[in-house]
């Protein structure tokens, strides 16, 4: 039901991660990742948000970023282990894992803080994030 | 036994056997028959219980499945299916009355292996909740 | 007043015993998907299964005997073993997903990995029911499980916009950018969360465990007729949660801890702790009611002594079914299968499996045999064929929609 999952569930169904025939297909998956990652992205602000305000136990923050790091990570690796069926593809695949790569590093920052009880470091660190949100929005719209 | 004439299709079969105690001991899985010596229609002499008997009456592939699980629970050459006798059947309404307890039914036996060897040794088995 | 205490205490039980982790996942991810679309299915289970539970409580209560006990007498052996096998497996499925279901509310709350609760809580689970009473049991779990009442708290706190919710629900559009099978589909896995086929099991063998009788009918029917509703909107609420919080920012939640933003953004830590609670009673109690359901539907399918209410020694049998599932269902979830997923799975089954697990109901509740003059209404029946035809449409449509939508991708 989840995006995520289904991600995953179709490339077992489309033969793991070997070629996928067509650009179309290609495509959409790329499009469903972005989802999934801006969702992991959505997930962190509002719990940096939450964090700024006072109002979540650091137990709880510590585990959604964990969490969002996590779904952004699957979601990136199950991608990056299809095939690219064409040139065209290959450039989609580049510009992808650029706007990926931002949100894992960042994703990945908050994670370390959140583990060391630096909470209040947070709301600065998740600084890119809304711009990376709306990126991964837009390829997300264009592609899905 | 009174001779009531019950039609044994809807009254009897799968009916459930309840002990003198008031305790479940079993459907009625299926029935025996005996053809009287002396000509007559047969007449009903007891009870089959047990995964043994029920596998026969559903047949096919379910039925031949359902008889493997049995066989492979009870182990040991006794391949019958439990029995009831008929003289212990002390009425018939929604459930079958028997007027035994049901440890001195053949039917108990997976039941009382099933205690001796495996729930009767967990603490507590012998009290009621609290 | 003693009356008045019991019968209260019966329907709060209801309300709290309503939710578990099939409805935490399908009215989450459905309001975050599709907002208040698909509200409307959750009153249609609703109706449902009140309808249905008073059905198989009434059975219980007038002949003594839980329902399944009789769907073998009524249908033949051969149609209750397929209504078995079905039912039981759908159950299996739904036990691993609350024992999983368990094990995450404790991570939210400790932080250790989940994997290592699923055994601890196995144990748990199967100590309380080899143990505590029944009515203990039922009781203290379901006034746990009321403390999921913080996520309507929360929304009232929030203040919504509660004219556009209200639109959402009764205009049942789909929203853009969406496509219709995959709205149809998350509403089926919402019906099949609703109306899962344990609860009818749990709800007739409950009345023979706790000894009701026919004047207990009304006890039922209050039970039943105002508890599972309330239940329902506490369902709603976590929908109406994910539609105003989690939906405009495209979260999909696939972690508890998503699930728990909504509360925890209006209502702080506190409101935050009151939902774990909420989450682990709801859970637990589910992990034990559906454990007990596959020894119900066992036994009393092939007749051993079953239930609560004897030594564990008089059912050893039973006691056994429900100790092996319980010991498989933890096995389960020890796979790192995630256990979202198998909730998933569980609630999309049980769908597919509904008209099979309710037929059977409608059949017993009609019989003046068991009945005597408690057999169903005119207007009970009507509306009972009408749910039963509406069921084996979702039934038939389950597959190919899963198949087609990719299972709601």
């Amino acid at each position: 039901m989840r995006r995520s999952w289904v991600v995953a569930v179709m490339l077992l169904v489309g033969g793991c991660t070997g070629p996928v025939r067509s650009s179309p297909v290609y495509e959409s998956k790329a499009g469903q990742t972005a989802e999934v990652v801006a969702s992991a992205v959505q997930t962190a602000l509002l719990a940096v948000d939450a964090a700024e305000d006072g109002k979540a136990y650091g137990r709880y923050l510590t585990q959604v970023l964990v969490e969002a790091e996590e779904d952004a990570g699957a979601a990136q690796g199950t991608f990056d282990g299809i095939q690219p069926p064409d040139d065209r593809a290959d450039e989609l695949r580049a510009r992808l894992d650029e706007l990926l790569g931002d949100a894992t590093d960042t994703l990945a920052d908050l994670r370390i803080a959140a583990r060391r009880g630096r909470f209040a470091e947070l709301p600065e660190l998740a600084r890119p994030l809304p711009e990376v949100a709306a990126k991964l929005d837009e390829f997300a719209e264009a592609h899905g | 036994m009174s001779g009531r004439v019950l039609e044994a299709g809807l009254h009897l079969l799968d009916r459930q056997l309840i002990d003198s105690n008031g305790r479940l001991a079993g459907k009625v899985d299926d029935l025996e028959l005996e053809v009287p010596s002396g000509g007559g229609p047969p007449v009903l002499t007891a009870i089959l219980a047990g995964p043994g008997a029920l596998s026969r009456r559903i047949g096919g592939r379910l039925g031949a499945w359902l008889e493997a699980v049995a066989n492979r629970l009870r182990g040991g050459d006794d391949r019958r299916p439990a029995r009831v006798s008929f003289g212990v059947v002390k009425g018939i309404g929604s459930a079958v009355d028997l007027s035994v307890p049901r440890v001195d039914l053949e039917t108990d036996r997976l039941e009382a292996w099933t205690r001796d060897h495996l729930i009767g040794h967990l603490p507590g088995a012998g009290h009621a909740p609290e | 007043m003693r009356r008045l205490f019991s019968v209260a205490l019966g329907i709060l039980t209801a309300i709290g015993g309503f939710v578990d982790i099939g409805d935490i996942v399908a009215n989450s991810e459905t309001g975050a998907r599709f907002g208040m679309s698909l509200a409307w299915v959750v009153v249609v289970g609703v109706i449902g299964i009140c309808l249905f539970a008073e059905m198989a409580g009434r059975v219980a209560t007038v002949s003594g005997r839980a329902v399944f006990d009789l769907v073998r007498e009524r249908l033949g052996a051969r149609m209750a073993l397929v209504n078995l096998v079905a039912s039981f497996f759908i159950t299996f499925l739904t036990l691993a997903a609350e024992i999983g279901g368990v094990a995450l509310a404790i991570e939210l709350a400790t932080s250790v990995n989940y994997l290592l609760w699923v055994p601890i809580v196995a144990f748990l689970v199967w100590l309380v029911v080899w143990r505590v009473k029944f009515d203990v049991m039922e009781n203290a779990f379901g006034l746990l499980g009321l403390a999921l009442v913080v996520a309507a708290v929360a929304l009232w706190r929030l203040g919504p916009d509660w004219g556009g919710l209200l639109h959402g629900a009764t205009h049942p559009v789909v929203p853009q950018g969406e496509g219709h099978p995959t709205w149809w589909f998350f509403g089926i896995a919402l019906l099949g969360a609703a109306m899962t086929p344990y609860e009818v099991f749990f709800f007739s063998s409950g009345a023979v465990e706790e000894g009701w009788s026919r004047g207990d009918l009304i006890t039922n029917r209050l039970n039943v007729y105002i508890g599972f509703p309330l239940g329902g909107l506490l369902s709603l609420a976590l929908m109406a949660g994910a539609t105003l919080f989690l939906e405009p920012r495209g979260i999909e939640p696939g972690h508890l801890s998503q699930v728990a933003l909504p509360t925890l953004l209006v209502l702080g830590k506190l409101g935050l702790a009151v939902l774990l609670v909420g989450f682990f009673a709801a859970t637990f109690g589910a992990a034990l009611e559906t454990g007990l359901s596959c020894g119900y539907s066992i036994a009393q399918y092939f007749g051993f002594q079953w239930g609560k209410f004897v030594r564990p020694a008089d059912a050893p049998r039973f006691h056994l079914v429900v100790l092996l599932s319980i010991l498989a269902g933890a096995g389960l979830v020890l796979t790192t299968v995630d256990p979202i997923t198998v909730t998933e799975y569980s609630i999309v089954l049980s769908a597919a499996a509904l008209p099979l697990t309710y037929f059977p109901i409608l059949v017993v509740a009609n019989d003046p045999d068991y009945m005597g003059d408690k057999v169903n209404s005119r207007f009970t029946n009507a509306l009972g064929s009408i749910y039963l035809l509406l069921l084996l449409v979702v039934a038939v449509a389950t597959i190919p929609l899963m198949i087609l939508t990719k299972a709601g991708s």
